[in-house]
């Protein structure tokens, strides 16, 4: 049941191949950001099904863009991302309302599995 | 609200009502229309779940809530059954254990099948409709499914298993109310995880549900609906606190001592530098009273008073007589008195044990009894007496024992009074032993307790009448870190030895000594005693011949002996320190501190020291 997704990374890398995967999965990819800032500006523009973002950008980090966004659409589905070693980071996000988490460096079936099952929820 | 500053003082605080509880209920066992009494423990169990319910311990304030509601309707009524003591004290005790698993910082555990499966639930319909007072507010209603409990594993291969836990059990909270979790959300945040997770959910949900969206967590690897969550052991927590209230005047004398101490400083500063000796003398005269009041008043602060210790042993004392279905008299005496809260821990399991024997063996063929506890001072020990009127020993079963195992010769059982007859019992030997059992009532486990309180420097004396009664004296030091010791000195080597172990020290002449074979012995207090050699222990080169001869009298494994030393130096209180390796791996030595002079010794533990020659021999 692919959806509408918003990607959030300050890498171009990371966003073309996460773009990449839910493309070839039939997703909509509706925006991509580099910073936390731009990520809640896109979110209000697009209102997406789904946001993947990164934790540790410039400009905004993913956390604070997390809370505006749900401060925005308190049903809001955001999906962190993060590398291994942030695990606290991603505790704090999860706490702050983060739907689910991917860590890097990931296998697109995991982004899949976890994409679509906080759609469907 | 910040909950760990104040849990210290809520597990304290609390700990302390637990205390009352227990003590009020032993007493309303004998009384049970006592409203004062009923009105009392009413509070205590308000107060206890007011605390909890502010600290958000919802286990805590739930069974708190109940034993209040219950309590409420006894204080209508006026009276407390029998079976509703025993109730209220099993509420007690799973109290006490919630507070373990909060000083532990474990979630707390359920208390729905102790609500469930007590409670004057039928009486308090039909009280509550008669009275049509509101009791019981905020306990499940009967609408809500039971709770069901889900564990989760995660595969091994999860890289980081804490924020996957923590989105699983925020789904959980999708499918009904989270009563429990282990971990805990705070575990989990603080990564103390170790890839499970079990909660207490109660959901409208059915589990095949439930299952069927946790597995769409590839990380999961198993699921389970497990039937009970195991409990751990209700163990000695109201005793067992680390935190130790200390009283606000008690604190005021010690910044006092610290204040003159600096004064003194500061007058023995000036003496020294216009070298004015005699202001000098006067200063150390002083800085030494000082300091010695000082090591009191610290010491005072690790002294708590045997009463909780007391009123566990009278839970021990009703709950034997319910099972055993005599009727037990508990006589108690000098709970006030004090001792280091250190030693109060290791007293549990010996009292607790000499109370069971004393139950049940002493007590054995009878339908009921009395059974004294009873502490005192003496200078600086603690004896702590359990006595009972029961059988008593009968100390020709133990001769016939000791013979037959072989513990002791024909001769030497003649020779023995029945005095040390009695301390065989506490041979491991003996103690296991079924037969002593039975025939002179006594015995199970007294190896234990002589060990344990061998362990921190006491001392077990027992004494027996047969037809009459036993008692079992402990004799304890009053502090574990600070002890008075005998000093002694062997090949120019001072050692110590703690005083309660110390039965005498004298000097004999030598024409005192005889011999029996190899043996030498030496007549004290109406028997003869065989004298052991320190050097002789030690290794150490024999002493030349000549003058009176030094004799340490001591009791080791049940036997008097005298321990032969060079010289006898004096009593001294010492501040014990442990031996850290490679001097823990001395035999014979448990401990060692460091004399006035800046010289260390060591001190002896005569038992180990003993056991060791046995095995060498």
């Amino acid at each position: 049941m692919p959806g509408r997704v918003l990607i959030v990374d300050d890498a171009l890398f990371m966003r073309n191949m996460l773009a990449d995967i839910f493309t070839q999965a039939g997703w909509d990819v509706v925006a991509e950001a580099e910073n936390g800032e731009q990520a809640v500006a896109m979110y209000r523009q697009h209102r997406p099904q789904l946001v993947t973002m990164d934790i540790v950008m410039p400009v905004m980090g993913g956390i604070e863009a997390l809370k505006k966004i749900l401060q925005m659409e308190s049903e809001a589905k955001v999906v962190v991302c993060s590398a291994l070693g942030q695990k606290h980071l991603i505790l704090d996000a999860i706490t702050s309302g983060a739907r689910d988490f991917i860590v890097k460096p990931f296998q697109s079936e995991q982004v899949l599995e976890v994409a679509e099952r906080v759609i469907s929820t | 609200m910040d909950k760990a500053k104040y849990r210290a003082m809520f597990l304290a605080e609390a700990a302390e009502h637990l205390q009352a509880m227990s003590e009020i209920l032993l007493r309303l066992d004998n009384d049970p229309e006592n409203r004062q009494e009923i009105d009392a423990l009413f509070r205590e169990a308000h107060s206890i779940k007011g605390m909890a319910a502010t600290m958000e311990y919802q286990e805590t304030a739930r069974l708190a809530h109940r034993l209040e509601d219950d309590l409420d309707l006894c204080r209508k009524r006026g009276h407390i059954s029998a079976d509703e003591i025993d109730q209220m004290l099993a509420g007690v005790d799973l109290l006490e254990a919630l507070l373990e698993d909060i000083k532990e910082d474990r979630p707390e555990r359920n208390v729905d099948s102790y609500l469930q499966a007590t409670g004057l639930s039928e009486q308090r319909e039909v009280e509550l409709q008669s009275s049509k007072t509101e009791v019981g507010g905020g306990l499940c209603s009967t609408n809500d499914p039971q709770p069901i409990l889900v564990q989760i594993q995660l595969a091994d291969t999860v890289p980081v298993p804490a924020p996957r836990l923590l989105v699983l059990l925020k789904r959980m909270g999708d499918f009904g109310t989270v009563l429990n979790s282990w971990p805990t959300q705070e575990q989990i945040l603080t990564d103390k995880v170790n890839g499970r997770l079990l909660v207490q959910l109660r959901s409208h949900q059915p589990a095949e549900q439930i299952h069927a969206q946790l597995a769409t967590y590839s990380e999961v690897e198993e699921i389970s609906f497990p039937e009970h969550v195991a409990s751990s052991n209700q163990d000695r927590s109201v005793l067992k606190g680390a935190s130790v209230r200390v009283s606000t005047e008690r604190l005021d004398h010690l910044i006092n001592l610290t204040g003159e101490l600096i004064t003194t400083r500061y007058q023995l500063q000036n003496a020294l530098k216009k070298r004015q000796w005699r202001d000098l003398d006067d200063g150390v005269g002083q800085l030494s009273q000082l300091v010695k009041n000082l090591h009191h008043q610290v010491l005072q602060v690790r002294m708590v008073s045997l009463q909780a210790l007391f009123s566990r042993l009278s839970r021990t004392v009703h709950d034997l007589a319910r099972t055993s279905g005599k009727k037990i008299e508990l006589q108690t005496q000098g709970a006030d008195i004090e001792i280091d809260r250190a030693i109060v821990e290791e007293l549990v399991d010996p009292l607790t044990h000499m109370i069971r024997n004393a139950v049940d063996h002493g007590l054995k063929a009878r339908e009921s009894g009395t059974i004294r506890l009873k502490a005192w001072r003496d200078r600086d020990q603690v004896l702590v007496q359990v006595t009972d009127d029961g059988a008593g020993i009968d100390p020709e079963a133990i001769r016939q024992l000791a013979r037959q195992r072989g513990l002791l010769t024909s001769s030497q059982v003649k020779a023995l009074r029945d005095y040390d007859l009695y301390q065989l019992i506490c041979q491991p030997g003996f103690s296991t032993s079924q037969a002593v059992t039975d025939i002179s009532g006594r015995g199970v486990g007294m190896d234990v307790v002589k060990t344990t309180i061998e362990g921190i420097g006491g001392l077990v004396l027992i004494d027996s009448n047969l037809g009459e009664g036993t008692s079992i004296t402990l004799k304890l030091p009053l502090s574990l870190a600070i002890i008075r010791v005998l000093l002694i000195e062997s090949d120019g080597a001072r050692m110590a030895i703690p005083i309660p172990r110390v039965i005498q020290a004298i000097e004999v002449s030598p024409t005192e000594i005889h011999s029996s074979g190899k043996q030498l012995m030496v007549y004290f207090q109406d028997a003869f005693i065989p004298l052991l050699s320190l050097r002789k222990m030690l290794n150490q080169p024999k002493k030349p011949q000549g003058g009176s001869i030094s004799l340490v009298v001591s009791e080791v494994m049940g036997r008097r002996v005298g321990l032969v030393v060079d010289r006898l130096v004096g009593q001294q209180e010492v501040f014990v320190q442990r031996l850290s390796p490679p001097f823990d791996q001395i035999p014979g030595c448990h401990g060692g501190t460091i004399l006035g002079d800046g010289q260390g010794i060591f001190l002896l533990d005569l038992q180990s020291l003993l056991e060791r020659r046995k095995k060498a021999v």
